[in-house]
C-alpha cells in the first residue's frame, strides 16, 4: 500500500514546472559558490595577514615620526610631537598600545676593548619593555650597576657585515661575538663623566636605534642632562593591523611616516577586498533571482494543482500536511546543492593551499567555518523563503 | 481502625472520593442553525415556509436526519454551507457553540478528518488514482487511521464494488463513483456524516446495501447523520424529518 504522500505525488505533479526548477537551481547553485567562494577567500587572505605561521614579527609594531622636509631642517622643533598630536595618536581605534622613544640628553662615546682601535660618538634611545622583541634576563638596570646592556638593531649589524666589513677588508662578525665584546661607555656633560661596560645582549627586529633599559635612560638624562624635559620626536604603537586603511591614512593625513614595508599590505588587501565584495554581490543577487525562479516555479505547480489540492482539502487535507509535502520535495534539492557548492569549494580551497604553500605561505587545507556556516544560512533561508510561499500559495486557494 | 482518629477519618474520605469513577458524558458534536438564509436564493425562501431556512434549529447528535428537498430549494448548497465549503449566507451555523468562519484551516482539517464525513452529490473522485488508492487516501490522512485496510476490502464486498477496486478513477461508471465515494466516507472516525442524494445512481438493490452498511458505521460510531433527497424513502430509520 502506498503511503500518504506517495498518492499526494500522484495527485500533485510536480513536473509541470521542471524548466523553471532546473533554473532555480542552477542560480541557487551558482549563487552558493560564489558566495562561499567569497566568503572563503576573505579567510584566507586574513590568515595569510594575520596567522600565526605568516606572522612578520614587527609587523604589530610601528615606530611613527614626522616626515622631515626641507623646510624643517634645521628646526628640531618641528619634529617633536606636540601633547595634543600625542593625544590624538593615542585615541584612534588602530593604536592597541603606544609607547614613547627617549632620547639621550648626554654625550655618548663607545669604544672597543683592547687593541681595537674602535672610537665612536654614539646616542641611546629607550622604549618602554613591552615593546622591545628581545627577551632577555640580563635586560635590566639599576643606578649603581656597572654593566650597561644595550640592543643593537639587527640592521646595524647586517650594514657592518655586509656594507662596510667586506669593502674595508675587515672581519665580518657574528652576533655570538658582538655579544661577547665587552664596549666601553662613557657618557658626559660638560666635566662630568662616567664609565659604563656595555654589553650586547640581543638584537632587534622591530626598533632600528640602540637601545638602553627605561630606568638608566631616566637616571641618566637625570644626572646628565639639561634638566628640560623634551618633547618625543619618534613614538611606537602596537596595532593589530598595520595594512589597516585607516591607519594608512591617518599617517598620510598627518605627514608622518614609519616604515612602509610595514604597510605595503594595505594596498593588497584593498583590492582583494574590493574583488571579493564584488563577487560576494554578484553571489547576493544571484541568489535573489534564484529565490524568485523558485517563488515563480512554486506558484506554477500550486495553480496547475489548484482543483486537485481543493479537493483535499475539502476532503479533510490540512494546509499543513501539503506544505509538508511540497517542502519535501524541495529541501532534498537544498541540501544536495549546498553540499555541492561546498565540496566543489573545499576542492578548490585545498588546491589553492598546495599552491600557497609552494609560495611558502600557509593556509588551512579545509574550508573554514564560516564558509560552512554561510552554506547552512543561505539554505536556511532558501528554506524560509520558499515555506512562506508555499504557505501564501496554499492558503491563496484553499 | 481507620476512623479511630479524625486526621485517619478525613483520610479515608478523600481517598474514597479520589478513587470513585469518573463519569464522562461524551461531548458529540454540536450542530446549529440560526437564520440561515442562502444570499443568491433569498427572495425565493423568504416567500415559501420552510424547516431549515432562517429558522433555529438544532441538531441533535447521533439522530439520522432526512431533508426532503424538491429541486432548486437549494439542497446541495445546504450540504456545502454545513460541510464549510461555501458561505455565501446570512445568520450562522455554529458548530459546539462556535461560528464556521472562527475555526482556522488547520482547525477545519482536523474535524474534517475526526468528526464529520461528507458524501457529496458530485462525487468528486480524483481520476488520476484507483478507486482503491480513493479510498486508502482518506483512510491514511490521519497519522493513526482508525480502520484497516482490510475493511475497505470488506466494504467494496458489501457494496458489490470489489471489481473496480483497482480501476483508474477515469473509467469508473457513475454508480461506481458513488458507492466508492459512500466507502470513503466511511473510513474515517466521524460524529455525523453528511449525505447529498447518496443513492441517486444506484438500483434498488444496490441502494439499500448501501443503507445497510452506512446505518450499521453510524451505530457503531454513536453518530448522526444528515441525508438530503428529492423525495419520501423509507431506507432509515430516520429519527427526525425536515422539509427544505
Amino acid at each position: 500500500m502506498p503511503s500518504f504522500f506517495q498518492l499526494l505525488k500522484k495527485i500533485i505533479r510536480t513536473g509541470v514546472g521542471r524548466a523553471r526548477m532546473i533554473m532555480a537551481t542552477l542560480g541557487l547553485g551558482i549563487a552558493m559558490l560564489l558566495l562561499l567562494i567569497a566568503i572563503q577567500v576573505h579567510t584566507d587572505f586574513d590568515q595569510l595577514l594575520h596567522g600565526r605561521q605568516n606572522e612578520n614579527e614587527s609587523a604589530d609594531f610601528l615606530v611613527i615620526n614626522k616626515k622631515i622636509t626641507n623646510e624643517m631642517m634645521g628646526q628640531t622643533g618641528k619634529s617633536e610631537f606636540t601633547d595634543q598630536e600625542i593625544a590624538d595618536i593615542q585615541k584612534q581605534p588602530f593604536t592597541q598600545a603606544f609607547g614613547f622613544i627617549t632620547s639621550n640628553q648626554y654625550k655618548v662615546t663607545a669604544a672597543a676593548p683592547g687593541d681595537l682601535h674602535f672610537y665612536t660618538d654614539m646616542f641611546f634611545e629607550s622604549v618602554p619593555d613591552a615593546f622591545i622583541d628581545v627577551k632577555n634576563d640580563e635586560w635590566k638596570w639599576s643606578p649603581g650597576d656597572n654593566a650597561l646592556p644595550i640592543i643593537l638593531p639587527n640592521d646595524f649589524l647586517n650594514l657592518y657585515n655586509f656594507g662596510f666589513a667586506l669593502s674595508q677588508d675587515l672581519p665580518q662578525i657574528s652576533q655570538e661575538t658582538v655579544k661577547a665584546l665587552p664596549m666601553k661607555i662613557t657618557i658626559s656633560r660638560g666635566m662630568l663623566t662616567q664609565e659604563f661596560t656595555g654589553r650586547i645582549v640581543g638584537f632587534s627586529d622591530r626598533i632600528s636605534s640602540f637601545l638602553v633599559p627605561g630606568t638608566f635612560m631616566q637616571w641618566a638624562n637625570e644626572k646628565f642632562g639639561s634638566g628640560q624635559k623634551t618633547a618625543p620626536s619618534r613614538v611606537i604603537i602596537k596595532t593589530k593591523d598595520p595594512s589597516n586603511p585607516v591607519l594608512v591614512k591617518y599617517l598620510d593625513d598627518k605627514g608622518y611616516t614609519t616604515n612602509q614595508d610595514k604597510l605595503k599590505y594595505s594596498k593588497t588587501k584593498l583590492i582583494v577586498q574590493t574583488i571579493v565584495s564584488v563577487i560576494g554581490f554578484f553571489g547576493l543577487v544571484l541568489l535573489l533571482f534564484a529565490l524568485l525562479v523558485f517563488s515563480m516555479f512554486i506558484q506554477l505547480v500550486i495553480a496547475s494543482c489548484k482543483r486537485e489540492i481543493q479537493l483535499l482539502v475539502t476532503l479533510g487535507t490540512a494546509p499543513r500536511q501539503l506544505q509538508r509535502y511540497l517542502m519535501r520535495q524541495f529541501v532534498p534539492l537544498y541540501i544536495v546543492i549546498g553540499i555541492l557548492a561546498l565540496l566543489v569549494v573545499a576542492g578548490l580551497q585545498w588546491m589553492a593551499a598546495q599552491e600557497l604553500e609552494k609560495h611558502d605561505m600557509i593556509v588551512s587545507p579545509l574550508v573554514s567555518a564560516g564558509t560552512i556556516c554561510a552554506a547552512l544560512l543561505v539554505i536556511l533561508l532558501v528554506y524560509i523563503v520558499n515555506r512562506f510561499n508555499v504557505r501564501k500559495y496554499i492558503n491563496a486557494i484553499s | 481502625m481507620v476512623f479511630q482518629n479524625g486526621h485517619g477519618f478525613f483520610f479515608a474520605i478523600t481517598n474514597q472520593t479520589a478513587t470513585l469513577p469518573c463519569i464522562r458524558i461524551p461531548t458529540y458534536m454540536q450542530i446549529q442553525l440560526e437564520n440561515l438564509v442562502p444570499v443568491p436564493l433569498k427572495d425565493k425562501i423568504l416567500q415559501r415556509s420552510s424547516d431549515i431556512w432562517n429558522r433555529q434549529v438544532t441538531f441533535t447528535p447521533g439522530h439520522f436526519i432526512k431533508i426532503k428537498a424538491p429541486s432548486g430549494t437549494g439542497k446541495t448548497t445546504l450540504v456545502h454551507y454545513l460541510y464549510h465549503i461555501r458561505n455565501d449566507y446570512t445568520g450562522a451555523i455554529l458548530v459546539n457553540g462556535k461560528p464556521w468562519p472562527s475555526y482556522s484551516k488547520n482547525n477545519i482539517a482536523d474535524i474534517r478528518q475526526k468528526q464529520v464525513s461528507v458524501v457529496f452529490q458530485d462525487l468528486r473522485i480524483f481520476e488520476q488514482l484507483s478507486a482503491q488508492e480513493n479510498i486508502e487516501l482518506k483512510r491514511i490522512m490521519m497519522p493513526q487511521p482508525s480502520c484497516t485496510a482490510e475493511k475497505i476490502q470488506e466494504m467494496a464486498a458489501r457494496l458489490n464494488v470489489t471489481h473496480v477496486l483497482a480501476q483508474s478513477g477515469r473509467t469508473l461508471s457513475y454508480g461506481e463513483r458513488q458507492r466508492i465515494a459512500i466507502i470513503r466516507a466511511l473510513v474515517q472516525p466521524f460524529e455525523w456524516l453528511i449525505m447529498d442524494e447518496p443513492f441517486s445512481h444506484l438500483d434498488e438493490d444496490n441502494a439499500q446495501r448501501a443503507a445497510s452498511l452506512i446505518a450499521e458505521e453510524c451505530k457503531a460510531r454513536k453518530a448522526g447523520f444528515i441525508l438530503t433527497d428529492l423525495d419520501h424513502d423509507n431506507r432509515f430509520e430516520y429519527d427526525t424529518l425536515y422539509n427544505l
